[in-house]
């Protein structure tokens, strides 16, 4: 099973190349850590923006670089492949903590020398006190920290890493140049007033920006000097000519705009590349490539210059540089993110401007190629749109067809009317890209995190609004409820009961994510990603003080099947037709239905009560009522930016919760929806595994009755097929069709497809060896099948495999 | 009386449709993989392996249905009144075969697929059970269907009064017709009907409709040889408006509902026909100038 590209399919290098990724096993490198350990110690009496942008320096210029043999594009995370860098910055406690359980992890794991693990006990001994996890735990007041222990809202991810899930704007890197932004920092810079506090802030920010661009200038040198010595020592003239122009490229894109597309597409990776040696966010990603690249490619291929096969070859190169990269997660985020995912996403299709088909040939070969490299990175999105030729559909399909989860679809026809209803311009909407998984964003203008806020667990709180207030689970009463189930006298009463803990708990999430940003803000701010967001250099302001153009996140809500699914048994069951009591309903969940009694309560709840994803508006509309009491409250609160630049700074719900329904399962009790205790919630959008029996066209119409133009954090959607399914032109030309009913007529968000056949991965799991480059959709994101966790590995195989 | 509504079937006509199934047939094959279409009346299924012994279903009562050990035996020919039992199991161990739908309930399911249906040029299918054998509902439902603008497919056996085909031409859009034998003494012992009448009503339908195709099931023992299928393609060459023929091999995946219903199944581990074993009939058909499909 392992290495499943044709022969002949890609070339020998590119083989090599990525065959050698794939087979290094991941690791860590401390150089970061110890670089941005020294700069801090040195430069304590320093602002914390400065001291940042000085340990960036000082990571650029001593890391450890290298160019392997073959590579076209070049530049390195960290020491090694797949070696992932530490950010101690953020929190390091649990590093020394884990360190010796990271190779025994279910999933991801990570394996570590000595050398590295007295490393990390020496870097987390400096750090002690100084990290953003704690400085944050410590501006959260004490029932934000209980609500958060007791797993209704997770939010320890936003402490322990950055921010980032933004694509910064391409359009203008390659169009400036670096040195184009130091000419456009030092315009800003001269004009700060020096007498007003604010003009203090904003000096220390250009200096950290300056600092921050020289030192990735000094970076892709770096590369530079290193190309050409290696070509002096290489015997192969090929190679030594391939590595002259590769210290060529070095030197232009250093400081001036690329000259060509090979250039175009280096800077791109270094920028990606920095961004995430600066910061410990994910999500980082690349934007409408076909888009911003294409002029580039258009001349080269005009005048000549390349072929569409050395295109091919350099995208190919590029996909396994970003597999390369890594990150190491604390094992609490880690189960959220399963198969340790970058989610660098990139972009293709969509419109202009004016309304018309994007898809040019070089969104074609990037499709292809990604298609030929079948790895994990980049996540390929495609937009979606009514005038979307049948060929480029029919391309989509057959890569999809090789069954490793891409490309996964956003649709135009909702996300961009909904952008200009929220303030967006008309260029910006139509410009949008995906981000990280399925989340949208406008590259270059947006703020962070278009998602990926708090993750507030649906179902504890629909147990809570039964229970008085009482969260059972816990123990605790966060939020006095209106009564116990056994008390209410009908449906209503529980709905209001749920509205009345929905919007406590909505609030909670605000109040976590607004600690969050302070600490962010204050602690850990980005240098080189404000560079790159429009208005950041204008106003002088990092993106996390309000320098970009637009403000919009999201956090998640997971178990959104289950919320409708109980909702609709209880409302069917206990209030309408009377085959369940209160009493009896409470007492087969508290005793997660065991028993005879209690069992069969559990199959009249799973058996005779309509089931969220077959079209029945009965527990369609039950859902979106609850769901949108939820939206509701949103509209009450700002993010932290909010009067300080950026359009917006507003909250709106998102469903792409990655991974996160398995741990956000394993702390819900019995549900009334017939769930057994501590089993994974549904899966974003997505019906509840099992449950959806009419196919495909039932499962679109459900889940678009979802309020989804309110919903633009994501409204993530996995079908799984079997291969079989879709093997003839016929069940192709069927699966497109669903497709453009579903984006055009009923305004679907998004939709990606597994196509892995049960028994395959039920093989896979047994025989882990013979199938590590088994990739499966885990959710937004595709992820190695044998890199999961068990749990998560069943949640797949479970998930109904629907038949075309 | 219908007894399964399928959506986003996909490999029955042209494009994404919606099948209805009705219940009842005038015919009882001995290889019928859908047995429950049989009976014109509710049928009682019950599958032991889902059954939790919740007892739910002596509560109803009368006669027929007892509690043993491992779990409820099932006498299906005594029990008066099968629609009692209906929602009263909760493991779906035991359920009802049919119901009674009114034409505004299908109207409202065939609905649902309405946007699929334009997309992809598909439609509606009505199978069975027999569909022309419904009351006269069916030809309002026909309507209905029609004035809504949406593609009408009927599979049929024509094991029917030529009267009950006639009120369905203007309606239809393509007719799905079974042709399993041209011998009168086969066809009756196999499926209890005759194969005159089937004959006769296709020669009048393939006069009067320009979009009738023959669909062969391939069945062992009874057409499966060189000589019968012949005989059932010069037919269908013999009609000269029909162009196209469908041969499905046989399966087996009925056996499981046989046993739900307590029903025997003359065709149990029976081999199942694979799609390759049709080559030969295909280019035999194909030489005689039809258009040859297999597969279901």
């Amino acid at each position: 099973m392992l290495q499943k590209i044709k022969t002949g399919e890609v070339s020998e290098r590119i083989s090599i190349l990525r065959e050698k990724v794939l087979t290094t096993k991941p690791s860590i490198c401390t150089e970061r850590a110890r670089f941005y350990t020294q700069a801090y110690s040195e430069n304590e009496d320093q602002p914390v923006i400065i001291k940042r942008a000085l340990a960036l320096e000082k990571t650029l210029k001593g890391m450890t670089i290298f160019i392997d043999d073959g590579e076209l594009i070049v530049g390195n995370q960290s020491s090694q492949h797949r070696a992932a860098p530490i950010f101690p910055e953020y929190a390091v406690d649990w590093l020394p903590e884990e360190m010796n359980e990271l190779d025994k992890r279910p999933g991801d794991a990570f394996f570590l020398t000595d050398q590295h693990k007295e490393d990390l006990v020496d870097i987390a001994a400096w750090w002690k006190g100084k990290v953003l996890y704690d400085k944050g735990r410590a501006l959260m007041s004490q029932e934000l920290r209980d609500i958060q222990d007791a797993s209704i809202i997770k939010a320890t991810g936003n402490l322990t890493s950055g921010d980032a899930h933004i694509a910064v704007d391409f359009y203008k890197i390659l169009a400036t140049g670096l040195n184009g932004y130091l000419d456009e920092i030092s315009h800003h810079h001269r004009k700060v007033k020096l007498f007003e506090q604010e003009g203090i802030r904003k000096d220390h920010f250009y200096k950290a920006l300056t600092i921050s661009i020289k030192s990735f200038q000094a970076f892709i040198l770096r590369y530079q000097v290193l190309s050409i010595a290696l070509s002096k020592t290489i015997k192969d003239p090929v190679r030594s000519e391939e590595l002259i122009t590769i210290s060529n490229n070095c030197k232009v894109i250093a400081e001036q705009p690329p000259e060509n597309f090979y250039q175009a597409l280096q800077l791109v990776y270094f920028v990606q590349l920095i961004l995430q040696i600066e910061s410990n966010g994910h999500s980082v990603s690349l934007g409408r490539m076909d888009q911003y690249l294409y002029p580039f490619y258009k001349e080269d291929i005009l005048k000549g210059k390349i072929t569409n096969e050395f295109v091919a070859e350099l995208l190919e190169n590029t996909w396994i540089k970003l597999l390369s990269i890594n990150k190491i997660r604390p094992w609490s985020h880690t189960r959220f993110s399963a198969g340790g995912p970058l989610y660098q996403n990139v972009t293709i299709g969509g419109q202009t401007v004016d309304g018309l088909d994007a898809v040019n040939e070089l969104s074609f070969l990037i499709l292809q190629s990604v298609g030929r490299m079948k790895l994990t990175q980049p996540n390929l999105s495609v937009r979606f749109h009514k005038n979307i030729s049948d060929k480029f559909l029919n391309e989509c399909i057959r890569i999809i067809e090789k069954g490793f989860g891409m490309p996964a679809f956003n649709n135009d026809e909702i996300v961009i009317p909904e952008l200009i209803k929220l303030g967006v311009e008309k260029e910006d909407a139509y410009n949008y890209s995906a981000i990280g998984c399925i989340e949208i964003a406008v590259p270059g203008k947006w703020g962070y995190r278009c998602t990926g806020m708090s993750f507030l667990n649906m179902m504890r709180v629909l147990l809570a609004s039964m229970y008085d207030g009482l969260d059972k689970y816990s123990g605790k009463t966060f939020h006095k409820g209106l009564g116990n189930f056994v008390d209410f006298n009908s449906y209503d009463d529980l709905f209001r009961a749920w509205q009345q803990q929905i919007k406590f708990y909505a609030q909670k999430t605000i109040e976590i994510d607004t600690v969050i940003d302070t600490a962010i803000e204050e602690y850990v701010p980005d240098i080189l990603c404000s560079a790159f967001v429009d208005s950041c250099i204008s106003r002088g302001k990092t993106i996390k003080e309000g320098g970009s153009k637009y403000d919009f996140v999201s956090g998640l809500q997971v178990g959104i099947a289950n919320l409708g699914n109980s909702l609709a048994a209880i409302k069917k069951l206990v209030f309408e037709e009377n085959k369940i009591t209160k009493e009896q309903l409470i007492h087969a969940i508290e005793s997660d239905f065991e028993g005879r009694e209690d069992e069969k309560i559990r199959y009249m709840l799973l058996n005779f009560a309509p089931k969220y994803g077959n079209d029945d508006d009965y527990v369609d509309i039950l859902l979106r009522d609850a769901y949108l009491e939820f939206i509701k409250e949103l509209d009450n609160y700002h993010t932290t930016r909010y009067n300080r630049g950026p359009i917006g700074c507003k909250y709106y719900a998102g469903t792409s919760s990655i991974s996160a329904n398995v741990p956000n399962g394993s702390v819900v009790p019995a549900t009334p929806d017939g769930r057994k205790a501590f089993t994974p919630v549904a899966e974003g959008s997505s019906p509840s595994s099992g449950t959806d029996v009419l196919g495909p066209t039932a499962v679109f119409k459900s889940v678009a009755k979802l309020p989804t133009d309110k919903i633009m954090g994501g409204v993530l959607l996995n079908q799984k097929l079997s291969p079989a399914a879709i093997s003839s032109d016929s069940d192709k030309r069927k699966l497109i069709s669903i497709l453009r009913t579903f984006f055009t007529d009923l305004k679907g968000w998004h939709v990606q497809y597994n196509i892995v056949s049960r028994e395959t991965l039920l093989a896979a799991k047994k025989d882990p060896e013979n199938y590590r480059d088994l990739i499966v959709r885990v959710a937004g994101y595709c992820a190695f099948f044998t890199s999961l966790s068990p749990d998560t590995q069943d949640d797949i195989i479970a998930r109904t495999e629907q038949t075309l | 009386m219908i007894f399964n509504i399928q959506r986003f079937s996909t490999h029955d006509g042209q494009g994404i449709r919606t099948m209805i199934f009705f219940k009842g047939c005038p015919l009882h094959c001995l290889w019928c993989c859908n047995p429950e279409s049989q009976s014109f009346g509710y049928s009682l299924m019950y599958d032991r392996s889902l059954c939790k012994n919740f007892r739910d279903c002596l509560l109803p009562g009368g006669k027929g249905i007892t509690s043993g050990t491992t779990g409820i035996n099932i006498e299906p020919s005594e029990i008066q009144h099968p629609e009692k039992f209906r929602n009263v199991c909760a493991s779906r161990a035991l359920t009802v075969s049919g119901e009674e739908k009114s034409v505004d309930d299908i109207l409202t399911e065939i609905e649902k697929d309405m946007p699929f249906y334009l997309e992809s040029e598909g439609g509606i299918t009505l199978s069975g059970g027999e569909p022309l054998s419904q009351g006269a509902e069916l030809k309002t439902l026909l309507m209905e269907i029609k004035r809504r603008n949406i593609n009408i497919s009927i599979e049929t056996s024509l094991h029917v009064p030529w009267g009950m085909i006639i009120r369905c031409l203007d309606f239809t859009d393509t007719f799905l017709v079974d042709l399993k034998h041209t011998d009168n003494g086969k066809f009756k012992s196999y499926t209890g009907g005759k194969a005159d009448l089937v004959l006769t009503n296709i020669q009048k339908l393939a006069l009067r409709h320009k979009n009738v195709i023959i669909r062969v099931p391939v069945i062992p023992d009874f057409n499966h040889s060189e000589q019968e299928m012949k005989k059932i393609i010069d037919f269908t060459v013999s009609l000269k408006t029909v162009r196209e023929i469908h041969l499905l091999p046989f399966h087996t995946l009925g056996t499981l509902k046989y046993n739900m219903l307590g029903m025997e199944y003359t065709y149990k581990g029976k081999r199942k026909v694979d799609n390759c074993e049709l080559t030969g009939y295909k280019e035999y058909a194909e030489q005689m100038g039809l258009i040859a499909k297999t597969g279901g």
